[in-house]
C-alpha cells in the first residue's frame, strides 16, 4: 500500500493520504484551485468548459483551408458524418446533380412544420462550405454543392482518384498485433497523460512536448511558486469527460500548435481523418509519408493513437483512440474500451471496482472516500464533497455524466435509469443551492422627478446595454458599475439641454 | 433631481429574499444593509457587506441541510 | 451523451430471378441494378459510423446472404479463409466501401453459378422472396441479441424485385409481415416492374413504403430519395403518399383475389368455392345448406 501514498501534495490535486484509526484507507480530495476559486470565480461560475466539436472547429477555419481539406475523400466523409441528419440527406439528394437546385425546391423536401430545422441545416451546410449559393437560369436563388466536396465525396463512395497517403502493408507482419493488445496499449498510453495530470506517481513516460501541450491547453498551469505544472479548473472538467472527447479536445489543442512544429495544419488534419477511417487491427505502411508526417506520427504514438513496435519499423497500427476521432463526437461512448466499474446506491454510497489509482482519484474528485481494498474503493457522496467539487469548477452535469459513463454493467442492465434518480436529483440540487443568489455590482438611480426623465435615461442605458434592472412605476433603475460613468455624462448633457 | 447610490443588485428567489429582509430587520450583521427593496426577487444592498453576507448564507445552508447518510465513525 | 446510441441495420433482399423482365430484355442491366444497390448500401454505411448492412439474394431455387457481418472487413487473414482481408487500396475509395463491393460481386457470382441455382430451372417457380425475408429476420434477431446493452437498433428490410405475383407463398408472406410488425421491423419494397398487391399489404402493415419505379435508369436516385432515410427521419421529409392498399386476400385454391369467400373454421384458409375437405388442414366440412342466414327467433322479452 505504501506506493499509493507517494504523491506530493504540492503539484497533486488529488491526495491519497493514509487513513487514521481503524479505516482501511482514507482518500481526501484536496484541490489547489480552491484557493483562487473564492469570490472571483463566482462571476464566471456559469462558464463551463466547452469542448468544441468538429463542426465548431471547422467553422473557425478560413474557406481556403476548408477547400484544401475537402481535397481528400476521407475529410469529406468525416465532415459529412458530422452534418445534421437532414443535412446528410440533402447532400445525398444533390450529390449526383450537376446544375444548381432551386432553394425553394430544397425547402419543399421537408414538411412545413419542420421549416425551422430546414433553416438550421442550410445554415450549417453554408458555414462549412459544403454548398454554395448559385443563381439558376430563371434568376431564382439555388444551391450547388461545393465542386471540390462533391468530387471527393463521390470518390470516397464510388472510387477513383488517387490513393490515400496511408497505404496498407503488402507483406504480413511477422508479429501481428491483435485488437485487445492495441486497446490495452492505447488505454495505457492515454492514462499515462491523465495520471500525469492528477499527479499520481506515474509521471514518467510523458515528454516535454506533451507537458507543453497540457500547459497550452490550459489544462495545467505553472505553479506560481516553483513553476511546476498544476492542474486547473479546466483540467478537472477534462478528467471527467469520456475518452473520445478527451482525445478530441487534446488533438484540437495540438492542432493549434502544429505551426510551431513546422507542420502543415491541412496535412495533419487529413492524416488524422485518414487514420480515423482506417481498420482497427490492421497494419499500415509508413512508406511515402513525408518527413513532417513521420514526425506527426511520432507525436500520435506518444498519446497512444497509433502503435509502432519500432520507430523505424516502417509500419504502424492505428488504435481505437484514433478511430474515434471523427466518430467520437456524435456517437458518444464509441466502442466499449473498458467496462464500467462504478456502482451507485440510493444511500449515496459509491463503489468503484478498480485497482487503478487514476480511477479512484477521479471518483475522489467528488466523493468522500471511505475504504480501499485491493480491487474496490468505497466512497460516499456528501454535500460537502460535492460542493467542494463544484467549487473547483466541476459541474453537476459532469459528475452525473461521469458516473453514468462508467456505471457497472449490472447497473446498466438494471436501468434505465442507470443511476438512482434520487442521487442524480440531489447532486443537481446541491448545485442549484449555490446558484440561489446572483450578485451584480451596480448603481441605483431613483427618485426621478418626471416620468419622461426616467424614460429617456432608461432608454439610453438600454441602448448602451448597461441596464440590469428597471421599474417604470417606481421610476427606479440599476445600471452596471462600468456603465455608470457613461450614463452620468449622458444625464448631465440631457439636463443641460433641458435647461 | 435624481438620487444615485452605488451598491450591489441581488437577484434571488422569494424565500431567500425573506431571509435577507430578516437579517436586515434584526441587524444580525451589525447594521442594516438593504438600500432598497426593488421587487419580489430583487434587492439593492450595500457593497461592503457582501462578503459577510455570503458567509452568513453559507452558514444558513449548512444549518438547514441535513446529513443524508450516517457515516460510520 | 446521455442519449441512446442509435444504430440502424438495413437488410436488402435482391431478387436475382432470371425471369424478371428487365433481365430477359437486357441481361447486362443486372450490373446496373447491383451497382445501385451496392451504392445504396454504402450510402447507408456512410450516414453513421455504426450503421450496419446485409444483403440477401434469392431466386427460384434458394436464398442466401451475399453480404453480412461475417463478410465484413477483417484486419488479418483468418486461417483457411482468404478474400476477407482488405486488398491494397488503389484509389480514393473508403476501404470499407471498396471491400463491400468486392465481396458482393464475388458472392453474387458464387450464388448465380451455384449448382443448385443452375440445376433448378427458373421457369418452374417464383422467386423465394418470403424465404429470403425469413432469413433476413433471423439475422436481424441475432444482431439484436448480440448488441451491447444500452444500444438501440433500428432494423428494416428492403426488397428490390422485378417479379410479379407471389401468391403461392401467401402464407409465408403473411407470417413474415406480422412477425416483422411485432418486432418493429419496417418493410420497404422497391418494385422494378409490377404493382405487387401482397407486398403492398406488407409495407402497410409494418409502416414501410412501397414504390414502383417508373423507369429503371433512375433506380439509384429513387433508392436514395425514398428508401435511404430512416423511418424516424421520414416523418420530416416529404415522400410519395402511400397508395390505397388492396387488402383482398388470394384464395388458396386458384390464387384469385376475392372479396367474399369461404374460410376454414380450423386453420383460416380462404377458398373461393366451397370444398368439402380443407386442402390445408384436411378438416371435413358439411355441405352448406344456404348462404342466406336463417331468420333469427324473436328474442324473448323479459327474460334476461
Amino acid at each position: 500500500m505504501g506506493g499509493l501514498h507517494g504523491v506530493s501534495t504540492r503539484r497533486a490535486a488529488v491526495t491519497l493520504a493514509a487513513g487514521s484509526g481503524g479505516r482501511a484507507f482514507g482518500i481526501k480530495c484536496k484541490c489547489i484551485v480552491m484557493a483562487d476559486a473564492g469570490k472571483a470565480s463566482k462571476q464566471n461560475q456559469s462558464k463551463t468548459f466547452q469542448c468544441k466539436n468538429l463542426h465548431d472547429y471547422l467553422k473557425t477555419l478560413p474557406a481556403s483551408t476548408l477547400d484544401r481539406l475537402y481535397n481528400h475523400p476521407t475529410t469529406c466523409l468525416a465532415v459529412y458524418r458530422e452534418l445534421p441528419e437532414i443535412g446528410r440527406h440533402y447532400v445525398i439528394r444533390i450529390l449526383f446533380v450537376e446544375q444548381p437546385v432551386p432553394q425553394a425546391v430544397v425547402a419543399s423536401w421537408l414538411s412545413q412544420e419542420n421549416s425551422k430545422e430546414h433553416n438550421e441545416v442550410t445554415k450549417v451546410l453554408k458555414e462549412l462550405q459544403v454548398w454554395q449559393e448559385a443563381p439558376i437560369p430563371g434568376g431564382l436563388p439555388g444551391w450547388i454543392l461545393n465542386p471540390i466536396f462533391k468530387k471527393n465525396c463521390r470518390m470516397a463512395l464510388l472510387g477513383g482518384g488517387r490513393a490515400n497517403c496511408i497505404q496498407s502493408q503488402l507483406d504480413a507482419d511477422s508479429k501481428p498485433r491483435d485488437i485487445p493488445f492495441l486497446d490495452q496499449y492505447a488505454t495505457e498510453r492515454w492514462e499515462c497523460v491523465l495520471h500525469y495530470m492528477v499527479g499520481s506517481q506515474q509521471q514518467e513516460g510523458i515528454s516535454a512536448d506533451a507537458v507543453r501541450l497540457l500547459l497550452h491547453a490550459r489544462l495545467m498551469k505553472r505553479d506560481e511558486e516553483d513553476g511546476s505544472p498544476v492542474i486547473t479548473r479546466e483540467g478537472f472538467q477534462f478528467l471527467l469527460m469520456d475518452t473520445a472527447q478527451q482525445v478530441w479536445h487534446f488533438i484540437l489543442q495540438y492542432l493549434d500548435t502544429v505551426q510551431e512544429h513546422n507542420l502543415d495544419l491541412v496535412e495533419c488534419l487529413t492524416f488524422l481523418f485518414q487514420l480515423s477511417f482506417s481498420t482497427l487491427g490492421k497494419d499500415y505502411s509508413t512508406q511515402g509519408m513525408s518527413e513532417a508526417m513521420l514526425k506527426f506520427l511520432q507525436h500520435l504514438r506518444e498519446f497512444g493513437l497509433v502503435y509502432q513496435r519500432k520507430r523505424k519499423g516502417g509500419r504502424f497500427y492505428p488504435t481505437r483512440l484514433a478511430l474515434n476521432i471523427a466518430a467520437g463526437q456524435t456517437s458518444a461512448p464509441g466502442d466499449i474500451e473498458r467496462v464500467g466499474y462504478i456502482v451507485v446506491e440510493t444511500n449515496y454510497r459509491v463503489y468503484a471496482y478498480t485497482d487503478s489509482n487514476l480511477q479512484v482519484a477521479l471518483v475522489a474528485l467528488f466523493c468522500e472516500m471511505m475504504y480501499r481494498f485491493p480491487n474496490l474503493a468505497v466512497g460516499i457522496l456528501t454535500r460537502d464533497s460535492v460542493r467542494q467539487a463544484l467549487r473547483s469548477g466541476i459541474t453537476a452535469e459532469q459528475m452525473i455524466n461521469f458516473l453514468r459513463l462508467h456505471a457497472h454493467p449490472r447497473m446498466v442492465a438494471n436501468g434505465p435509469p442507470v443511476l438512482p434518480p434520487t442521487v442524480v436529483d440531489q447532486i443537481k440540487l446541491w448545485e442549484n443551492e449555490r446558484d440561489r443568489f446572483n450578485f451584480s455590482e451596480g448603481v441605483l438611480y431613483s427618485q426621478f422627478l418626471s416620468q419622461q426623465d426616467f424614460q429617456v435615461l432608461r432608454d439610453h442605458a438600454q441602448d448602451q446595454g448597461v441596464l440590469i434592472w428597471q421599474n417604470e412605476r417606481q421610476r427606479t433603475m440599476v445600471v452596471t458599475k462600468g456603465g455608470h460613468d457613461d450614463v452620468k455624462r449622458f444625464w448631465k448633457r440631457y439636463n443641460r439641454g433641458n435647461d | 433631481m435624481v438620487n444615485v447610490v452605488k451598491g450591489v443588485l441581488v437577484e434571488c428567489d422569494q424565500a431567500m429574499k425573506q431571509f435577507l429582509l430578516h437579517l436586515d430587520e434584526t441587524m444580525a450583521l451589525g447594521c442594516r444593509f438593504i438600500i432598497q427593496n426593488l421587487d419580489e426577487t430583487h434587492l439593492f444592498i450595500s457593497a461592503d457587506i457582501l462578503t459577510t453576507l455570503q458567509s452568513r448564507i453559507d452558514d444558513l445552508m449548512d444549518q438547514v441541510s441535513f446529513p443524508l447518510v450516517e457515516k460510520d465513525s | 451523451m446521455a442519449e441512446e446510441v442509435e444504430t440502424s441495420l438495413m437488410v436488402i433482399v435482391v431478387d436475382l430471378h432470371t425471369r424478371q423482365r428487365y433481365l430477359r430484355q437486357q441481361p447486362s442491366q443486372l450490373v446496373h441494378v447491383l451497382d445501385s444497390i451496392m451504392t445504396l448500401a454504402n450510402m447507408h454505411l456512410m450516414l453513421k459510423t455504426k450503421n450496419k448492412v446485409a444483403i440477401v439474394a434469392c431466386n427460384a431455387a434458394r436464398s442466401d446472404f451475399i453480404y453480412c457481418d461475417s463478410d465484413a472487413i477483417q484486419p488479418q487473414p483468418i486461417q483457411g479463409q482468404s478474400g476477407n482481408t482488405v486488398q491494397k487500396q488503389s484509389d480514393g475509395q473508403y476501404e470499407v466501401f471498396a471491400h463491400l463491393e468486392t465481396m458482393v460481386k464475388q458472392n453474387t457470382r458464387k450464388f448465380t453459378l451455384d449448382e443448385k441455382s443452375t440445376f433448378f430451372d427458373d421457369r418452374d417457380g417464383e422467386s423465394l422472396i418470403a424465404g429470403a425475408l425469413t432469413l433476413a429476420m433471423c439475422y436481424i434477431n441475432r444482431i439484436n441479441r448480440e448488441k451491447p446493452t444500452g444500444e438501440k437498433l433500428n432494423s428494416r428490410l428492403l426488397i428490390v424485385t422485378g417479379c410479379a405475383g407471389g401468391a403461392s407463398q401467401h402464407m409465408a408472406y403473411m407470417n413474415v409481415f406480422f412477425t416483422a410488425q411485432k418486432q418493429n421491423i419496417v418493410l420497404d419494397v422497391c418494385s422494378l416492374d409490377y404493382e405487387l398487391g401482397l407486398l403492398q399489404q406488407g409495407c402497410d402493415i409494418t409502416g414501410g413504403l412501397f414504390l414502383k419505379i417508373p423507369q429503371l435508369q433512375g433506380l439509384l436516385q429513387y433508392l436514395l430519395w425514398v428508401f435511404l432515410p430512416e423511418p424516424p427521419i421520414r416523418k420530416k421529409l416529404v415522400l410519395p403518399p402511400p397508395a390505397r392498399v388492396d387488402y383482398r386476400a388470394a384464395c388458396f385454391c386458384h390464387r384469385n383475389l376475392i372479396d367474399i369467400g369461404f374460410v376454414c373454421s380450423i386453420c383460416l384458409s380462404i377458398f373461393c368455392k366451397f370444398s368439402p375437405i380443407c386442402t390445408t388442414c384436411n378438416t371435413v366440412f358439411k355441405p352448406p345448406t344456404s348462404l342466406v342466414p336463417k331468420k333469427k327467433k324473436k328474442p324473448n322479452k323479459g327474460v334476461c
